[in-house]
């Protein structure tokens, strides 16, 4: 029984043969509906926040500069790919592309940050972009609200091997125990 | 009568004036209040009355009325219902009363509640740290709500878990702190008497992540699923559909007919996926590269259908509280019963080069046993449970989705050792393949997402459970305010099945423990570094994964050798 097997094993292995690609210098190619890196198109986006309120990672920053003025800040490091955002998008503002090799060192490699200009609507008082329709209350905005460009620095720094300065400076952290 | 009338009967016979209520909620959970003196006699009653204890829950009730509550749960596998049990303590007095002696399974979630809200459990034979870290400092408690979702304590030096003391004339095996072939961590101490393994320790919960945590204070309903997905990179699915049906359940939202179909069928091709996944494990872990490359090459495949599919190889994004996310096409149906046809052939081919084989049998035979009566004492789940005789499903017992339209068999085998764990999983991704052919094939029409139109109200509680490839999950959910759960609680499969490990370690061959381990399919992984402590001279000396591994193999080259000279 067991020359039997693996004969039966050896047949197995053979009728394949070979199925490791050669990457990267042969690669597959990529689905049409791959959920690579999203891209925005700041020609479309009016602003609503919409993207930034569901995305799971909370990785869509919004900040209001002034008035006029809003900042969006996609952080590419901390984005898990799910496609809420472009899902949610009511301008269709978000595409999910198809690359998905974006691996780097520098993380503002794979930032896109975007300045909007906002109009301030007379009646309401609240942003939209002047000659778009305003989608703000299509959006139900129920989640939460992430519009704080600080609270990055609360992602914590690594370094490559250990290193007694930043053990030294991760002492000043704002820890939220002693915010009180 | 009814059963919650014939349960409510027994609980006032027995507790008198101790049961505040019996009330049913919905079609099959029956939720019982019982005031904290009948805590213990209450599980006593459920479970005599034939209820398989799942897991317990423990929650801060702080803000409302000053107490820590605590939930049990049951489920009557033969009548498809769950029975939960409440109680709560004041939170200046919290103790219960543990359940545990009666339950061994409930040790490690009467552990965690302690240590995550410090609700104490008199009577529990091991009140040890279970999840926070050795240094973690006392009297705060994570899951209280007072505690905000990112406090980082202070570290401190020094501090280590204590293991169990050894059984006498034994040495110590430290196993970790990264498990030799899993790759995630997870520590055992291992007692061995010469190579025979007389019992074990497991220190864990290293990658412990505060999902649930953050999902209670952070995200809203919607982005749960997601982080769901994520508590583990197999069943992802499993995760994501659990947590929307729970909420589903709470909310009273009936999703559209096309989605739980879709849901189904996500399940089973992660079920597929997840069984070559294991079985190329499983042949890795007994030197057996052989099975491992095949059974990887097979899956390949369904990574590819599922990139197309969802336009992610795992981590399917497809779930979302009220539905999917994305439709089948006619087109990706062909597709996928090309897959799965081409998958049946070669799962085939293997199946078949393996299963007579005798140096796998050797392995695999006779190995990690524990009986069927032991299995049920444990509440072992799932393949494992399966594989000795126990013959429990979720999707048959307590059909969700829309597995009460599937027509499947359930395996079960007595073996009651790893190869007939491996048999279960073969054939339960044959079972798989049948599923998904019957959802392409009577799927229905019409939407695949409902939108939650009303606020959830909250304070309601639901449970579900989904049977993972590797057994079944449970989750509970209590709503809250903000559009966001109050309470989640996750009990993967992991949990229970790895409370039984030293049981099926007991007597068995160090060289074998890799197998044993991974035959549960646990959800960690094991790595590198395994240090021998000698005890008696205290000297440590490490063997590295590839000595291990050589261990490991020389006992299957024994094996075939022995084969030979027959
Ligand atoms: S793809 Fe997901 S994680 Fe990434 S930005 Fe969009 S919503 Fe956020
Ligand atoms: S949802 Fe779309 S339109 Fe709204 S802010 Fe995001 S990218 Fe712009």
């Amino acid at each position: 029984m067991w020359i039997t097997s693996k004969i039966k094993q050896l047949l197995m292995v053979m009728k394949p043969g070979v199925v490791t690609l050669d990457y990267p210098n042969e690669r597959p190619p990529v689905p049409a509906n791959l959920r690579g890196q999203p891209v925005f198109d700041h020609q479309k986006c009016i602003g609503c926040g919409g993207c930034s309120d569901h995305c799971p990672a909370r990785c869509i920053l919004v900040r209001d500069v002034c008035q006029e003025l809003r900042v969006m800040l996609y952080d590419g490091s901390r984005c898990t790919y799910c496609g809420r955002c472009a899902d949610i998008c009511p301008e269709k503002a978000i595409t999910m592309s198809n690359s998905f090799e974006i691996a780097c060192d520098q993380k503002e490699d794979i930032t896109t940050r975007m300045e909007l200009f906002m109009m301030t609507c007379q009646r309401c008082g609240r942003c939209y972009e002047m000659e778009k329709t305003n989608a703000i209350d299509r959006i139900n905005l129920k989640g939460f609200r992430y519009d704080n460009l600080e609270q990055r620095a609360l992602v914590r720094k690594t370094s490559e091997t250990f290193d007694p300065a930043l053990l030294k400076e991760s002492d000043n952290y704002q820890r939220p125990s002693d915010k009180e | 009568m009814s059963i919650r009338k014939e349960l409510e009967a027994k609980l006032i016979a027995r507790l008198r004036d101790d049961v505040v209520c019996v009330e049913k909620t919905d079609e099959r959970t029956i939720y019982i209040d019982v005031k904290r003196a009948g805590f213990r006699e209450a599980s006593q009653i459920i479970t005599a009355s034939g209820a398989r204890y799942l897991c317990s829950i423990g929650y801060d009730n702080i803000e409302r009325d000053g107490t820590l509550a605590m939930v049990h749960t049951y489920a009557l596998d033969d009548s498809n219902r769950f029975v939960c049990c409440r109680a709560s303590a004041p939170v200046d007095d919290p103790v219960l009363e543990s359940i545990t002696p009666d339950l061994p399974s409930a040790g490690w979630s009467e552990r965690e509640v302690t240590d995550l809200l410090g609700l104490r459990f008199a009577g529990h034979p091991k009140p040890k740290k279970l999840v926070l870290a050795d240094d973690w400092p006392e009297g705060i408690y994570p899951l209280r709500k007072e505690v905000p979702h990112d406090f980082v304590p202070q570290g401190a030096e020094d501090v280590a878990y204590q293991l169990d003391e050894a059984p006498p004339g034994t040495k110590i095996v430290p196993v970790g702190p990264f498990h030799p072939s899993l790759h995630e961590p997870e520590h055992f101490a291992v007692y061995v008497d010469g190579e025979t393994i007389k019992g074990c320790d497991y220190r864990g919960f290293m990658t412990h992540r505060g999902i649930e945590k953050l999902c209670q204070t952070q995200v809203s309903y919607n982005e749960v699923p997601f982080i769901a997905e994520r508590i583990c990179g197999i069943c992802g699915s499993v995760h994501a559909t659990a947590f929307s049906q729970a909420v589903e359940s709470a909310a009273g939202l009936i999703i559209p007919r096309r989605a739980e179909f879709i849901r189904t069928m996500m399940l089973e091709i992660e079920r597929i996926h997840s069984n070559l996944l294991w079985l190329g494990v499983a042949g890795h872990l007994i030197g057996f590269d052989t099975v491992f490359m095949q059974a990887w090459r097979v899956r390949e495949q369904i990574m590819w259908l599922c990139e197309r599919l969802t336009g992610n190889r795992k981590t399917y994004g497809m779930i979302l509280v009220g539905g999917v996310r994305r439709d089948i096409t006619p087109d990706i149906a062909e597709d996928i019963l090309n897959v799965v046809k081409k998958i049946e052939d070669e799962l085939t081919v293997i199946y078949r080069a393996i299963e007579k084989d005798t140096s796998i049998h050797k392995r695999t035979k006779g190995v990690g046993t524990i009986t069927r009566q032991q299995a049920i004492d444990w509440n072992l789940i799932g393949p494992v449970a399966r594989a000795r005789g126990v013959d429990i499903d979720a999707r048959r017992d307590h059909p969700y989705a829309a597995y009460d339209e599937m027509k499947f068999e359930v395996p079960v085998l007595d073996g009651c050792d790893v190869w007939s764990t491996l048999v279960v999983r073969v054939v339960e991704t044959f079972e798989a393949i049948k599923i998904i052919r019957q959802c392409l094939d009577k799927m229905p029409g019409g939407e695949i997402f409902v939108e939650m139109k009303d606020k959830i109200p909250a304070q309601r509680h639901a449970i579900t459970v989904v049977e993972a490839p590797r057994g079944e999950s449970v989750h509970y959910v209590v709503t809250g305010e903000d559009n966001r759960p109050e309470r989640w609680r996750v009990r993967a499969p992991t949990f229970t099945n790895l409370q039984a490990v030293p049981l099926m370690l007991l007597d068995e061959q160090f060289g074998d423990f890799p197998i044993i381990m991974g035959s549960i399919d646990p959800c960690f992984s094991c790595t590198d570094r395994v240090a021998v402590v000698d005890l008696q001279t205290g000297k440590s000396s490490s063997i590295s994964k590839a000595e291990l591994d050589v261990m490991s193999r020389k006992r299957l080259q024994g094996n075939q050798l022995q084969q030979v000279q027959k």
